[in-house]
């Protein structure tokens, strides 16, 4: 069955929209038709928060909610889901919610703009787990800011809530909504209005059916960077094929040589996985953008983009990962390590989709990757680094070593590499290979750091590199 | 007000349930009759260039566009200087800086207005732009002549000096980044008036110069704010959105929403100035300065805007909390090809007081001391040594009392010293920590703005409503005016109410700003509020016959002796008797007054003051860096709620902290502006706060000045406690040289350039091993 229809739960309400425009985003579609107005358009690129609306899902029979940046999320992306604003939160006789008395209690608000945002992020924090440690409200709110307030009433409103009943309105309502949502279960759907469509198969024989069926498409696996289009350069997508409602591609697999990861998994569900094989995967995935930008975003959309400043990329370089790719009567496999081939150019071609993403775990090397910032939370990278090192009796059996955020295209260093190799794991061997890196990258310099600095940095990585393997002991400060 | 009565009383902001709920109502959010056009703003993709050609023929064309307006349409002043011309609502022949507004249009939805202005073509001759303050200096492209002032002889100070130093200093640009966009709503009324929603600090203003624009009468503009969405000085001015919101509107004779969205808002308003100082002091082996030679210059933009009173209170502040007998300065304000840079949050005065630091950091360096004794060594102190630059004798000093104390409670020394083991030990990351005061003048020193006016009625059920010229930008001052008055009248809290500021309420206000806000229109709300006492109180006394008795307020009663009256009844009596209850309120400062050309007098009613102990560790290797520890012991007088003082104290504190720290600005040497939306510019977010954040309001404050309840502002202050960062950075990239060498670094001071610091250290200390 094809639906032309977004179905949708306003809360607790059914909402039907037939052939929405696929390009409205759920931030304006909440204003200028719910006539909602307690979502704000901070930025529309998913960088300030404020637009951040909660969504539910069921997940194994119980509601799992997620912040989203509503600014940059289109109509369609609601489809069998629940959405819940910052009005939903106020009960039906006026009472606040916990999350929205804490911060009252606190002061967490003094011009106001950006509190219903904090609130939402908040309130999916409070729904999904059991206690919050500094460490958990931190990362719920990076995605939020505050021009006002300096964050400090607002980490106090949020600790205070660990002595909360965390039986709220919600808590009361879920078997209703549970049931609501089951009802309203999603079919794959064919939007068409005017001249724009918006594909959202099911399974992956659906997909290529479309696929083959249409040319000239965008896939849509989260759409944090392709919705700007819209709503940064003011274009119009006109087709869209959404990969997000494939459950085929929502999987992680692990087993003892590698973990497979499912190009439309979101980062929030990798990240938790990636962190029992490589810590420093896990640590640059939290800086790699908000929770609101982790939740819809995904490691095949971060592969397929080839932004020069994707976190996981030059993280994926080093760790030899393989793309399997698809298309409607292929499969190969591509290694990483070739897959790039200029700025935002991959080899993927038109009628190709990845399918999946093969790491290999290396459970003796020793792996460390390094992301460089301005700012720690919810920033591009200066330079992010990725190191993976095989030791064999204090010799430097292979490198593999990758940097993003330097330049067109994430790259190996492969001169620094080659020096590196056989050689004793010593300061001397690392000191010698660090400007083989100058042979290696060639870096931009812009708005966020000159080229002088992505280079110097890039070889202190190297150094520090061979400090923490040296000593054991980690040498950031943050 | 009896010396007992001082409120200091925690309440919630008055809006806080709305900001949670989503139910507070800002410009864009007001629901807009059918027919309600949306506007969008054509903009300049030059920087300086000469318009050979607009063709909006693709304009006019495009989907959903019902009108476009260019300077043609303008009958009146195209201008919307606030004090000097200079800014263009629309730009005729040339551009002077990338996204200059050219043209507007109304259309249909605000995403196909957005549309349409894109697709205009406009054809140029390039100009040379001039976009730093070196090349400005080099070819002396001033706004204004350049201003000396001048006390004593520092020239022959300094060579008579035992020591003395030579340097360059600078602070970088930094935006407002209000999350609330520049926004309006315009809806055309009978007789040609124009009712104006619209997010700003300055109501009158804008009403002002949209009558100019239009060619009317003020009295034909009514402009209404009832909050925005953060203001930080960035709405003081930047006018441009209204008057162009109001242009299409009155044309096509229909209501019309503009709100620029983040990118042209932060291409197209104002921002902080960046400041350029070059200095030489003399000292004594001390550290006690002696002389002080300075050139001074800013980045002021395009346009005049506010710079002179900028730059003013920046020569004004190049003290901070020192007193220095023999100084001389030239302030240069230079005019360059980015868009004009306007007020924010300590307005000039900040990057004053950073001029001065730098030079006491610098001289601590060279003596290899403690910058915490040179800072003492050279504060103002009560008798002797509290005359400033500007001839204003300062009677309100506490900057040696909130030292000492913070310094006791931070445990500043112990740290200094267990430091300096840190860095000792530990090759690769450093630590570092400083002390800095804050001494923050009070007052519009353009004398004139240092008035206000309110309105406050009584009903017949005693309910009280109050209007004022202040508009609430997150400060709280709603909050805090309904207690002063709810106080005053012994009433509880909620049966004042306070509503949307008006212009056709309070007349002439000046803009929310220079931290003044609560002070100015606090004080004339309660001149309401004690002209309407006054008649209550002669009705009273008349009818019940009560002589030596004076009123008392309390508890919803007013008492004479042993008399009680209750409130609500008494109104309903009084207005039976046909009493007034409703009044308006003036305020105007007292004391103080400024020569201008002369640089003398008394600009400011009061000083606040502050100090900050800021520690941080560094990482050598990549300039990454956390802020470990911060102490903040700050004067809030009798605060009259202490839960927004402490707010504003925090607050401030964070966003002078992104300001020398990780906010960096970005323009291409073509003029075009690199850094314009949260994925380029960054403001401190969650992480960068203090790990530790002790923060603590000066118990023993007390405005000396008649002040509403003694309190003393928080508005701007405590964004310079921000200063003891950047100098804690500064000392932990001291200790890679030892110490021995004192580092170059200027602000922000982003990983980058601390890394770059301590590479120079490194090569030096290379150069002198290698010789």
């Amino acid at each position: 069955m094809i639906s032309n229809t977004v179905k949708f739960l306003l809360n607790d309400k059914i909402l039907e929209i037939n052939n929405p425009d696929p390009n409205q985003t759920i931030l304006n579609y909440i204003r200028t038709e719910l006539k909602k107005t307690g979502t704000k358009e901070g930025c529309a690129e998913g960088g300030c928060g404020a637009c951040t609306v909660v969504i539910g899902e069921l997940a194994s029979g119980q509601i799992k909610y997620s912040a989203i940046n509503s600014c940059i999320s289109f109509v369609p992306f609601l489809n069998g889901k629940q959405l819940l604003i910052v009005e939903d939160l106020v009960s039906k006789n006026g009472n606040l919610h916990p999350v929205q008395d804490a911060m009252v209690k606190f002061h967490g608000s003094q011009c106001g703009f950006c509190t219903p945002g904090f609130v939402m992020s908040l309130f999916s924090m409070f729904k999904n787990n059991k206690s919050y440690n500094s460490e958990l409200i931190k990362d719920s709110i990076s995605g939020n800011l505050c021009r006002c307030t300096g964050y400090r009433p607002i980490i106090d409103a949020a600790k205070s809530l660990n002595k909360i009943n965390k039986n709220d309105e919600f808590s009361k309502s879920k078997n209703k909504i549970v049931k609501l949502l089951k009802r309203i279960n999603s079919k794959k759907i064919y939007i068409k209005n005017e001249d724009k469509t918006f594909f959202s198969p099911k399974t992956i024989k659906d997909l290529k059916n479309i696929i083959k069926k249409n040319s000239n498409f965008n896939f849509l696996s989260g759409g944090t960077d392709l919705s700007l289009k819209v709503t940064k350069e003011r274009k119009e997508i006109s087709s869209i094929i959404n990969l997000k409602e494939i459950k085929e591609l929502d999987f992680i697999k692990i087993n003892k040589n590698y973990i497979e990861v499912g190009a439309a998994t979101s980062l929030t569900k990798f990240e938790n996985q990636i962190k029992k094989y490589y810590q420093d995967f896990y640590a640059v995935l939290k800086r790699y953008g908000s929770v609101q930008i982790r939740n819809v975003g995904t490691i095949g959309g971060n592969i397929a983009t080839a932004s020069p400043i994707g976190d996981t990329l030059p993280i994926l370089l080093s760790l030899n990962a393989e793309i399997l790719i698809e298309s409607p009567n292929k499969r190969k496999v591509l290694p990483i390590n070739n897959f790039f081939i200029g700025y935002r150019k991959t080899k993927l071609k038109k009628n190709e989709f990845i399918r999946s993403i093969k790491i290999p775990l290396f459970k003796k090397n020793i792996f460390k990757a390094f992301k460089i910032s301005k700012r720690f939370d919810d920033d591009i990278s200066s330079i992010c680094g990725s190191f993976n090192f095989e030791i064999k009796n204090s010799k430097i059996n292979q490198a593999y070593i990758a940097f993003g955020g330097m330049s067109a295209v994430p790259k190996r260093a492969k001169a620094c590499e080659a020096i590196l190799r056989n050689k004793p794991l010593t300061i001397n061997t690392f000191v010698k290979a660090k400007d083989y890196l100058e042979k290696d990258l060639n870096p931009i310099g812009d708005m966020r750091a000159s080229k002088e600095y992505r280079l110097e940095v890039a070889k202190n990585l190297l150094i520090k590199c061979f400090l923490e393997m040296n000593t054991k002991k980690l040498t950031r400060v943050i | 007000m009896s010396k007992e009565n001082y409120i200091e009383e925690i309440r919630p902001h008055d809006s806080a349930y709305k900001h949670v709920s989503g139910y507070a109502e800002y410009t864009d959010d007001i629901q807009e009759p059918k027919g309600t056009l949306y506007g969008a703003i054509g903009l300049s993709k030059k920087a300086h260039a000469i318009i050979k050609k607009i063709d909006l023929t693709e304009v006019k064309k495009s989907k959903g566009v019902i009108s476009i307006v260019t300077y043609n349409d303008i009958p009146g002043r195209n201008d919307v200087g606030p004090v000097f011309k200079g800014d263009p609502i629309f730009t005729k022949n040339k551009v002077e800086f990338y996204g200059q507004p050219l043209f507007a249009v109304a259309a249909t939805s605000t995403e196909l207005a957005r549309k349409a202005v894109l697709k205009a073509k406009i054809l140029y001759r390039d100009l040379k732009p001039i976009i730093t303050i070196k090349e400005a200096l080099n070819k002396k492209n001033f706004l204004f002549k350049p201003k000396k002032i001048k006390k004593g002889n520092p020239s022959k100070k300094i060579k008579t000096s035992k020591n003395s130093l030579k340097g360059n200093f600078t602070t970088g640009s930094q935006e407002h980044f209000y999350l609330e966009g520049q926004a309006a709503f315009v809806i055309p009324k009978e007789d040609d008036n124009l009712l104006v929603y619209t997010s700003t600090q300055h109501p009158s203003e804008t009403q002002q110069l949209i009558a100019k624009m239009l060619n009317q009468k003020s009295n034909s503009v009514n402009v209404v704010v009832r909050r925005i969405g953060g203001g930080f000085g960035g709405k003081e001015t930047n006018f441009m959105t209204a008057c162009i919101c109001a242009l299409l509107a009155k044309k096509i004779g229909k209501p019309v929403k503009l709100r620029l969205d983040r990118d042209d808002d932060i291409i197209l308003t104002g921002k902080r100035h960046e400041f350029f100082s070059e200095y030489e002091v003399g000292f004594n082996n001390d550290g006690v300065i002696q002389g002080l030679k300075l050139n001074l210059s800013s980045n002021c933009g395009m346009s005049p805007d506010l710079s002179a009173a900028i730059n003013e209170r920046a020569l004004l502040h190049l003290d901070n909390a020192y007193y220095i007998s023999d100084i001389e300065a030239t302030n240069y304000l230079c005019k360059t090809n980015i868009c004009t840079s306007t007020a924010f949050r300590g307005f000039g005065g900040n990057q004053g007081m950073m001029v001065i630091e730098n030079i006491i950091d610098n001289i601590s360096r060279y003596l290899k001391k403690d910058p915490l004794e040179i800072r003492k060594k050279n504060f103002y102190q009560n008798s002797k040594k509290n005359i400033t630059h500007y001839g204003m004798s300062i009677q309100d000093n506490v900057i040696n009392e909130i030292f000492r104390k913070l310094e006791k409670k931070s445990n500043y020394k112990k740290r200094y010293l267990k430091i300096k083991k840190f860095n000792e030990k530990n090759k690769f990351k450093k630590k570092g920590i400083a002390i800095t005061p804050v001494k923050f003048g009070i007052s519009f020193t353009t004398v004139h703005l240092n008035q206000a006016g309110a309105l406050v009625h009584i009903y017949t059920d005693g309910s009280v409503y109050l209007n004022h010229g202040g508009i609430e930008m997150g400060q709280g001052t709603h909050t805090k005016i309904a207690q002063l008055v709810a106080n005053s009248f012994g009433l509880p809290y909620n049966l004042v109410h306070i509503s949307s500021t008006n212009t056709s309420k309070v007349p002439n206000t000046s803009a929310s700003a220079a931290s003044s806000t609560t002070d100015l229109n606090g004080a004339a709300a309660l001149n309401a509020v004690s002209k309407i006492k006054l008649n209550l109180e002669n009705f009273i006394k008349k009818k019940y016959k009560i002589h030596n008795h004076e009123a008392v307020y309390k508890d919803q009663y007013i008492v004479f002796g042993k008399q009680n009256f209750e409130f609500k009844k008494i109104i309903h009596e009084a207005y039976l008797n046909r009493v007034s209850l409703s009044s308006s309120g003036f305020y105007s400062t007292p004391k103080i007054n400024f020569d201008k050309k002369k640089f003398k007098g008394r600009p400011f009613l009061y000083f606040c003051y502050g100090a900050a102990v800021s520690e941080v560790t560094i990482d050598t290797l990549t300039g990454e860096n956390v802020l470990e520890r911060v102490d903040i012991l700050h004067d809030a007088g009798k605060p009259i709620n202490p839960a927004l003082e402490l707010g504003q104290i925090e607050g401030g504190f964070v966003q002078g902290q992104g300001w020398l720290t990780i906010e960096e600005l970005n323009w291409k040497p073509n003029g075009q502006i690199t850094t314009f939306s949260p994925s380029t510019y960054k403001i401190p977010a969650v992480s960068d706060i203090p790990k530790k954040f002790n923060v603590e309001i000066f118990k023993d404050g007390l405005n000396k000045e008649k002040v509403v309840n003694k309190a003393k502002t928080t508005g701007e202050p405590p964004l310079m406690l921000a200063m003891s960062v950047f100098y804690a950075i500064k000392d932990a990239v001291a200790s890679v040289g030892n110490y021995k060498i004192s580092p170059t670094i200027n602000a922000p001071a982003t990983p980058e350039r601390i890394l770059m610091s301590i590479n120079k250290i490194k090569n030096q200390l290379e150069n002198k091993n290698g010789r």
